[in-house]
């Protein structure tokens, strides 16, 4: 039996984290390319109650995507080759972002683009827009032939977009989303560092395929596509372990999160928040009921604040 | 829309792997429109694989047997896969995660009930699901409905007691020529428009896409309003994932990539882009 007493000295946890100088409520996302412009979801969920929503990728103007078939489902997981479908970033910040600004949450913009050029087109636009809290610069999308994906392939491509990127967005903190389809994600988690990046996602989706055996065709029109859900989580936790003993910026661990273990592994490994992905297509209110879980976890084994289980990971004796 | 955890009140099996599904929730019953959908996980427990849930039809409200009020949603499912495999196994009693309802469904309008007097609904096995729904709102409508129904053989054309019931006429067709015409469901299609005179028939189709592509085709030719139900693999069915989409036309030939989930399922045939779509 609980005493009073007992309950009166459980403080509410402290939720709150800070990513290069914005605060959090709390350390849960949604991923980008999961959540839509977050709007599709406000009838299945309290937007308020998480730390922050970043949308779907954009770019200047619209993109029409790749042809269907573009989603396939894997054992615990799912391919997909969208191929950056947009409504583009005038049309976004002129319809979806003032309904945005409504919710008490951050809302990070994920930018995409096929040259250096158009990155910075776009980075140069959103900079200037209130109500946006920092960009997420993907680099690791493998579904579009050419384009940002070529950036993730060398270090010093990785470091040269970053840097650029930055001197094109000074008011706005630059996240990079890093693909996991490299060798040692700690390499390019540094030259990132270097260039100026102000925090780090780790990891978009693995690239993929499946093939239709009575058809022998590609499941997918575009051949290959981009792997996510539980099925890559053990890998993005490694990723997330290695790429934040890398450097000293904050890491954001996404990759197959689908419940509260699943983030407090992430954490736990070193990411000072998470962006939950896969999950909000069939449990659409799965990031808020993490939001509670991670709380939850805290105020049970009276840990005071969230932070203190960032990279807490104990050693075998 | 609303995301309820409904029970499984029945489950029917119909012949040619097809079942009848019936849900308990009048909330989301009472909500449907014809032509929309649910989404419905395949496992009990939703961490569980097939982690993403299916799209199906609503075929039809279930109505409380005493209060004769919406109380559940009746679902045509087909074992077509490992997610469907999962469903159909269920057992009355057990919980299933359902979203709905969802998407654009058909065009029944009121001020419809002087300017149309008759419906063509042409189905091709399975798709059947949507026009059931369609039927009895046409008819409420005032308006006729005439439905084909065709399928590989007699196994494929189930629940057409439903719609004999509702005493309209209904023109079947087989491959094999196993029940009905032994033709495509088109061929009665194409003569039944040759020979009508009047004016103010609409059309509506679902099935394979080559078929619907037909149904399409004898629209333009004919010149009659056609509105098609589509179907795809979904991901989130919020118009999120953009994962389900087609590729449509608008009338000054831009082209754009529209989301069968929200954007449909059931679209005006002329929008679509038929030179793209899976045959």
């Amino acid at each position: 039996m609980t005493k009073e007493s007992d309950k009166a000295s459980f403080k509410a946890p402290h939720m709150a984290v800070d990513i290069a100088g914005v605060r959090f409520k709390n350390p849960v996302m949604t991923a980008s390319g999961t959540f839509g412009y977050g709007l599709e979801f406000s009838n299945l969920m309290d937007l308020n109650s998480i730390g922050g929503i970043v949308v779907k990728g954009l770019s200047t103007a619209p993109i029409k995507g790749n042809p269907p078939p573009r989603v396939y489902e894997t054992p615990s997981g799912m391919l997909n080759a969208i191929g950056w479908q947009n409504i583009g970033a005038t049309e976004f910040v002129a319809r979806k972002l003032p309904v945005l600004m409504n919710y008490d949450t951050n809302v990070i913009v994920n930018i995409v683009g096929f040259e250096l050029d158009d990155y910075l087109e776009v980075t140069r636009f959103l900079n200037d827009c209130p109500g946006i809290k920092a960009l997420e610069l993907n680099i690791s999308c493998p579904n579009v032939k050419k384009g940002g994906f070529h950036f993730n392939k060398d270090p010093k491509d990785t470091y040269t977009i970053t840097a650029e990127t930055k001197k094109a967005s000074p008011r706005l903190p630059l996240w990079v989303k890093l693909s996991p389809n490299v060798t040692d994600i700690a390499e390019f988690a540094k030259a990132c560092e270097d260039a100026g990046a102000d925090a780090l996602s780790v990891i978009n989706t693995f690239v993929g395929m499946a093939i239709d055996v009575e058809k022998r065709r590609p499941r997918l029109r575009f051949m290959t596509g981009g792997l996510s859900g539980p099925a890559i989580r053990p890998i993005a936790v490694r990723m997330v372990y290695e790429a934040s003993r890398a450097v000293k910026i904050p890491v954001i661990g996404i990759g197959g999160i689908a419940s509260t273990e699943d983030a407090l592994e992430f954490l736990i490994a070193g990411a000072r928040a998470v962006q939950v992905g896969t999950a909000n297509f069939y449990q659409p209110d799965i990031s808020q009921r993490i939001a509670l879980g991670l709380q939850e976890y805290c105020r049970l084994r009276h840990i005071e604040d969230i932070n203190e289980l960032v990279g807490s990971l104990q050693p075998y004796e | 829309m609303l995301d309820k955890k409904v029970k499984v009140k029945a489950i029917r099996e119909l012949g040619a792997d097809n079942y009848l599904l019936t849900v308990n929730t009048p909330e989301q019953a009472r909500l449907v429109r014809p032509g929309q959908f649910v989404m419905l996980k395949c496992v009990e427990d939703l961490a569980e694989n097939p982690l993403l849930r299916r799209p199906f039809t609503i075929f039809d409200i279930h109505r409380s047997s005493r209060s004769g009020k919406p109380a559940g949603l009746d679902l045509l499912i087909k074992d077509v896969g490992v997610g469907t495999r999962k469903l159909v196994q269920t057992r009355p009693g057990q919980l299933l995660d359902c979203l709905g309802p969802q998407g654009h469904g058909f065009q029944v309008a009121a001020e419809m009930r002087n300017r149309v007097q008759l419906a063509y609904l042409v189905a091709g096995g399975v798709g059947i699901a949507p026009l059931f729904l369609l039927a009895q709102s046409l008819l409420t409508h005032g308006i006729r409905p005439v439905l084909f129904y065709g399928g590989a053989s007699a196994a494929d054309l189930v629940l057409r007691e439903n719609f004999e019931r509702l005493g309209i006429e209904c023109v079947y067709t087989t491959e094999d020529g196993s029940f009905g015409e032994r033709a495509l469901v088109t061929q009665p299609l194409a003569q039944y428009i040759r020979s009508y005179r009047g004016k103010n028939i609409r059309m509506y189709g679902c099935g394979p896409w080559g078929m619907m592509k037909a149904v399409h085709l004898l629209s333009i030719e004919n010149d009659i309003q056609c509105e098609v139900s589509l179907e795809a693999r979904m991901g989130c069915s919020l118009g999120a994932c953009l994962g389900c989409v087609v590729q449509t036309r608008d009338s000054r030939g831009e082209e754009q990539y529209l989301r069968v989930c929200q954007d449909g399922p059931v679209m005006n045939s002329r929008l679509i882009n038929w030179n793209t779509v899976p045959l």
